[in-house]
């Protein structure tokens, strides 16, 4: 290595040894995480797969299930998981821009968004517990009982929405974690690669979400 | 390395001249789209409500993923390995559904045999009445 690249990696206190340029380091970030991303769209389509079969052999029994389901909690959550998605975009825009202040409100907002994600889904899983609409065995709804296999609807039921509850959990302790980095003045218009990976992975929640919404709540 | 070049062009660009709106357009279409997708949920459509649910959905997912994730800043390789992983998902979903519409009777769960053993040759109307519908 010449001398003037170790002055110009000098210059840079992100970058790693086993990496050229800042360019390159950021790439490999962005190509890793597009590829966990990836990875994540397969583990859920396993699940919409399995949707997808019980669906087609009970097709009337889903129709009657998805009824004992809250669609106003579900449509609030909707648009709960948007606005946090818009927000944690706008903070990502916002570090790049170098408004400290701005980022540190739109993530708090975000996280409070999560919160409030997981506190509607408790409702309606209380709610499930409570009348019995629950997974295999443990499925005691008098009413939908008349209805083949709708113990197979909340099976599905419970096991996407947990896995997604699961996933918000997840990246609301990365956006914490991104949040403690913007306090400590870590990311700047110069690097903000954390900041755009911890925001990549809130989107998917998003994206996992604009999917099941409709698919459970309004068939 | 183009794409790590191509995206480092477009952080730079991105320092000042890059606005906010795009966001909250698409977080306005985000709320519209969702509105339609229970209005429309409501509505009893017969066979067309499921193949709209998924449009709407597949739309609002393009615009997360194109605006929100910067798809369209991000450079080739990233943009082939999301795509991908959705085009195996098809694949999965589709190869299935060759089953799902082409079995026998039979092999449906639906079909509960008249006696316990072997399921051979159950004469049409044999079995017990089913008892859903």
């Amino acid at each position: 290595m010449s001398s003037s690249d170790g002055h110009a990696r000098a210059h840079h206190p992100h970058l790693a040894d086993h990496f050229e340029s800042i360019e390159k380091q950021d790439h490999a970030a962005r190509l890793g995480m597009w590829l966990f991303l990836g990875t994540e769209v397969l583990l859920f389509a396993g699940l919409f797969l399995g949707y997808t079969v019980y669906r087609h052999f009970y097709h009337e029994t889903f129709h009657h299930c998805s009824r004992a389901l809250n669609i106003t909690l579900g449509t609030t959550n909707t648009i709960v998981l948007i606005t946090s998605s818009l927000t944690v975009a706008l903070a990502l825009w916002a570090v790049r821009a170098g408004k400290k202040n701005l980022a540190i409100g739109l993530l708090v907002f975000t996280i409070l968004c999560a919160f409030g994600f997981l506190g509607i889904k408790y409702l309606e899983y209380a709610h499930k517990f409570e009348v019995g609409e629950l997974p295999g065995k443990w499925f005691r709804a008098e009413e939908l009982m008349q209805y083949p296999a709708a113990n197979m609807y909340f099976t599905i039921y419970f096991l996407t929405t947990g896995l997604h509850a699961f996933h918000v959990i997840v990246g609301m302790s990365v956006l914490i974690w991104v949040l403690k980095g913007i306090l400590k003045g870590r990311y700047t218009p110069d690097y903000y690669v954390p900041v755009e990976l911890g925001a990549l992975y809130w989107h998917l929640v998003d994206l996992v979400w604009i999917f099941l919404f409709p698919l459970l709540y309004l068939i | 390395m183009a794409d790590a070049a191509k995206e480092t062009a477009h952080a730079k660009d991105g320092h000042h001249s890059h606005s906010a709106t795009p966001y909250f357009v698409v977080w306005a279409i985000l709320l519209a789209c969702t509105g339609l997708t229970v209005w429309t949920g409501y509505k009893d459509l017969g066979s067309v409500n499921l193949p709209l649910a998924l449009c709407i959905a597949t739309f609002k997912a393009s615009l997360v993923i194109w605006i929100f994730m910067h798809m369209n800043e991000a450079g080739g390789t990233n943009r082939i390995v999301f795509v991908t992983s959705f085009v195996f998902m098809l694949v999965m979903i589709f190869g299935v559904f060759g089953d799902l519409w082409t079995r026998n009777e039979m092999s449906l769960p639906s079909h509960v045999p008249s006696t316990e053993g072997p399921e051979i040759a159950v004469p049409e109307g044999a079995g017990p009445p089913a008892h859903h519908e």
